[in-house]
């Protein structure tokens, strides 16, 4: 399992070239597949899991499950979260090299911070370490 | 694990910053749900992924955030500020 500093910067160089380098979104916007369980909402602690989606996934194919921010927007065009159609776009016209195979959602609330810190995230990061192709991953929010 | 170059898109700046993130953009006035722009933005939206992106080529001095300015969002959001700051 994968360690994350609590004192340092973790900051990995890259050394390559953005035409050839894939990307992965990872966020914490609620985002995930239509056809994978919903985050769970109903619990005040916030809900730890994540859902890995694939490099196929489409903005048609997900959805967003979260109560602490107002995701109208996202609902309407997820892109504004998840920019996995600007990707496959960016992928089409050579300046990037391609869509790695996973993403990663989650619901980026919790009051259990020390789980997510211990777990959740490291989990995250091996999985997407662990099969995803990724050179590059983009992060985004709620 | 030998580590993968990461960049953050955040619209809550100063609550981002505490987790001290390697690599960060934020398009100045977006409001929470709005990371890379609105709906149907496209091109927004594709040019603050871009500009994410190439934070990651040019590596820029770790635990910098880089704040960028695009008028065509069109409106101006003032971000969460961390209590106590």
């Amino acid at each position: 399992m994968a360690t994350l500093s609590r004192k340092c910067v973790p900051f990995t160089p890259f050394d390559s070239d953005l035409s050839m380098a894939t990307v992965s979104i990872v966020t914490a916007a609620g985002v995930h597949g239509r056809d994978q369980e919903r985050f769970n909402i109903g619990d005040d602690l916030g809900d730890l899991t994540y859902r890995v989606m694939g490099e196929d996934t489409t903005s048609g194919d997900v959805m967003v499950t979260h109560d602490h921010y107002d995701h109208t927007d996202a609902d309407e065009d997820v892109n504004v979260v998840f920019p996995i159609d600007i990707l496959r776009e960016l992928a089409d016209e050579g300046v990037i090299g391609g869509i790695a195979r996973k993403h990663v959602g989650y619901m980026g609330y919790t009051m259990r911070l020390k789980e997510m810190y211990d777990t959740t995230a490291p989990a995250i990061a091996d999985e997407v370490d662990r099969g995803s192709r990724a050179d590059i991953v983009l992060l985004t929010g709620g | 694990m030998r580590g993968i170059p990461t960049v953050l898109v955040t619209v809550s700046p100063e609550v981002s910053s505490q987790m001290r993130p390697p690599r960060s953009l934020y398009p100045n006035g977006f409001k929470i749900g709005n990371s890379l722009g609105g709906p149907g933005m496209r091109e927004l939206q594709k040019k603050v992924v871009i500009d994410a992106l190439q934070l990651v080529t040019r590596n820029t001095r770790p635990g910098e955030l880089i704040t960028k300015e695009y008028p065509e969002y069109g409106a101006f959001h003032d971000p969460v500020r961390v209590k106590g700051k």
